[in-house]
């Protein structure tokens, strides 16, 4: 219980065994030119390389890597079985740090003539805009926007037994620590994790500019789970708008329980129910000419059972936004700029002489960057995040970075 | 782009005048193409979507073009400044291969409900269009001979093929592989065909003035 937990190769080994009689058939002669392909890969190669941040933390992610300095290689693949039929997978490693079938699902398109799409697997998150974009030339900084990766002190395996408790820990996401739950060091959880897809099953559905989408699943925005039966339960949806003057706009919530069961175990049972992550967001994108500008607002609520000595539980909230600008300067210069807060709620403890005061320590992020698109699937970009936080030991810190992306 | 041999096929595209007499007298060359394979879509798996809503694959990608390699001396005298037209409808590029003469002023409207954005970073024309809204049109000129390769940067599975010619002796096949390159030079040329998945050798042929050639191809796929 100590740690992100990295789900078995489980899934990606389905996949590959799904694969292996498509590939067979692939050698039988078709007679019918076939105009749709029925296999489709995708390889990714992504390296940023920014300083060493091993005493703030400000880009770590709940799989303990360091978002500005990292290298990640993703294998994409879809078999089209049928018409309506497809099995999509992603195996990705970080750092060389081992392989994971970051998502592995079939996706049912039940009327050929409706924009009905129905997935089930390890699915993409519903909830926001920027976890489904959050890779390679989608992402127009080098950075993750805070409510995606920056680490709050919230852990889903051990929590606070008193308001103290939380408070100790304000600016140690990297390595919060509590009374109740595991003893094992491990990193905190942001609003919404973009490093982990959680399994389930998800709708969506398309009318003319409107879609909608909905998602049952395993875990919550901050801790998606694949496998794990410990974890909470979710649900996840999304009604977005793709307008004709050029803007998106979408409003998404989830709700589910976010603290493991053997946690729960630990709380006096009337506060059990006291387990409830709740998000709503706000996305929102306009382009036009040059300019694409893109923003997202999210409010999080976390329920807190706290311990037998504490008062009763709380709920403490967190809200978190940016806005960023991309301008293309010629066909393959652009310039971009990303502005990002992540702020909390008041809680009242013993601590600070009795004043309420947030219960994490808040940041703000500014990022620039540069990029160079060398071809249709090759982008270089250099750029500088700065940092600023209210508490802690290290309060601001700026960091260069530069980046390589290829893809095809 | 995919397209194996590209190189080769530019340096054919861009080359000047060369052995090829032109008298004056004009005549047909005509044919077929037929495609070992179609080319691949270039797509790649839509994994982080919600529905992966791609629209399917068009018989577009077997257009192939044919064209006499290098021109006839004469024919950059009266090389006209025409206008050309690649829409972009069901998030797709119509048509998906153009052939132009240089100077020729392609217009890029969109004619989809959603915005689109062209570009391309080919050597022979590197521009961008920015994003732009439906019913509007983006225009480029196009000065080099080259393969210019288009995408859009709003939906990636969107691409296309423009060939700027220096000489206006070329043809686009018809959806059933044809093409006809009326009032060719009477002479001894060489005839070249691209397409998506490959070249084929260059074939050379002799015309007399009124006569019309059949000539057919077969394009495999390059390794």
């Amino acid at each position: 219980m100590s740690g992100p937990r990295r789900p078995p190769l489980a899934p990606a080994a389905l996949l590959a065994i799904a694969l292996v009689p498509a590939g067979v058939a692939a050698q039988t002669p078709d007679e019918t030119p076939r105009t749709s392909p029925r296999y489709l890969f995708g390889l990714d190669v992504a390296g940023t390389f920014g300083p060493r941040d091993g005493d703030a933390f400000f880009n770590y992610t709940d799989y303990e890597h360091n978002a500005l300095r990292l290298a990640r290689v993703r294998l994409l693949a879809e078999w089209r079985a049928t018409g309506r039929v497809s099995f999509l997978g992603e195996v990705r490693t970080e750092d060389g740090d081992g392989a994971e079938a970051a998502a592995a699902y079939v996706r049912i398109r039940p009327w050929p003539d409706r924009a009905l799409t129905i997935q089930a697997g390890r699915i993409p998150p519903v909830i926001g805009a920027f976890p489904r974009r959050a890779y390679g030339r989608d992402n127009a900084l080098l950075g993750t926007p805070l409510a995606y990766q920056y680490l709050t002190s919230l852990r889903p395996d051990a929590v606070p037994a008193t308001v103290d408790d939380l408070l100790r820990m304000r600016a140690r996401g990297w390595r919060p620590s509590y009374p109740l739950g595991t003893s094992a060091n491990g990193p905190g959880v942001p609003i919404v994790s973009t490093s982990r897809w959680g399994t389930g099953i998800e709708a969506e559905w398309r009318v003319g500019w409107v879609d909608a989408a909905g998602a049952w699943s395993l875990g919550s925005p901050a801790a998606p789970e694949a496998l794990d039966r410990r974890a909470g339960r979710q649900w996840s949806g999304r009604v977005g708008a793709v307008l004709p003057v050029g803007l998106t706009a979408g409003v998404s919530g989830a709700r589910g329980r976010w603290i493991d069961a053997e946690v729960l175990a630990l709380v006096p049972a009337d506060r059990r129910r006291h387990a409830t992550q709740s998000v709503v967001a706000l996305d929102v994108e306009w382009g036009e000419g040059p300019w694409l500008l893109r923003s997202e607002w999210l409010w999080s609520a976390f329920d807190l059972p706290l311990g037998p000595d504490a008062a009763g539980p709380i709920q403490v909230g967190t809200w978190s936004g940016f806005v960023e600008a991309r301008r293309r300067l010629h066909a393959r210069w652009q310039l971009a700029v990303r502005a990002g807060r992540l702020a909390f709620s008041r809680v009242q403890g013993t601590l600070d002489e009795g004043r309420r005061t947030p219960w994490d320590a808040g940041v703000d992020r500014a990022e620039l960057a540069v990029g160079f698109r060398a071809g249709r699937g090759v982008d270089l970009r250099a750029g500088w995040q700065h940092n600023w936080r209210a508490r802690g030991r290290v309060r601001e810190r700026g960091f260069p970075a530069v980046q390589a992306l290829v893809w095809f | 782009m995919g397209t194996p041999g590209r190189v080769a096929t530019i340096l054919l595209l861009t080359a000047g005048p060369g052995a090829a007499v032109w008298s004056g007298d004009t005549g047909t060359i005509r044919g077929r193409v037929t495609l070992a394979a179609l080319p691949r879509a270039g797509d790649r798996p839509a994994v982080a979507d919600l529905s992966g809503h791609r629209p399917a694959a068009s018989a577009e990608r077997a257009r192939a073009v044919v064209y006499l390699d290098p021109a006839p001396r004469q024919a950059f005298d009266e090389l006209p400044a025409g206008r050309a037209r690649m829409d972009q409808r069901g998030e797709q590029f119509v048509p998906r291969v153009l052939a132009v003469t240089a100077g020729t002023i392609v217009d890029f409207p969109n004619s989809d409900v959603t915005f689109h954005n062209v570009f391309s970073l080919s050597a022979a024309r590197t521009f961008d269009l920015g994003r732009y809204r439906p019913g509007r049109t983006g225009s480029v000129t196009f000065e080099r001979a080259g393969i210019v390769t288009v995408f859009c940067d709003i939906h990636a599975h969107m691409s296309a093929f423009i060939l700027v010619f220096n000489h206006p002796f070329f043809a686009v096949t018809d959806a059933d592989g044809r093409y006809n390159i009326p009032r060719a030079p009477a002479g001894t040329h060489t005839l070249m065909v691209w397409s998506e998945i490959g070249r084929t050798a260059p074939r050379r042929i002799t015309l007399a003035e009124g006569e019309t050639i059949e000539a057919d191809f077969r394009v495999a796929r390059a390794p």
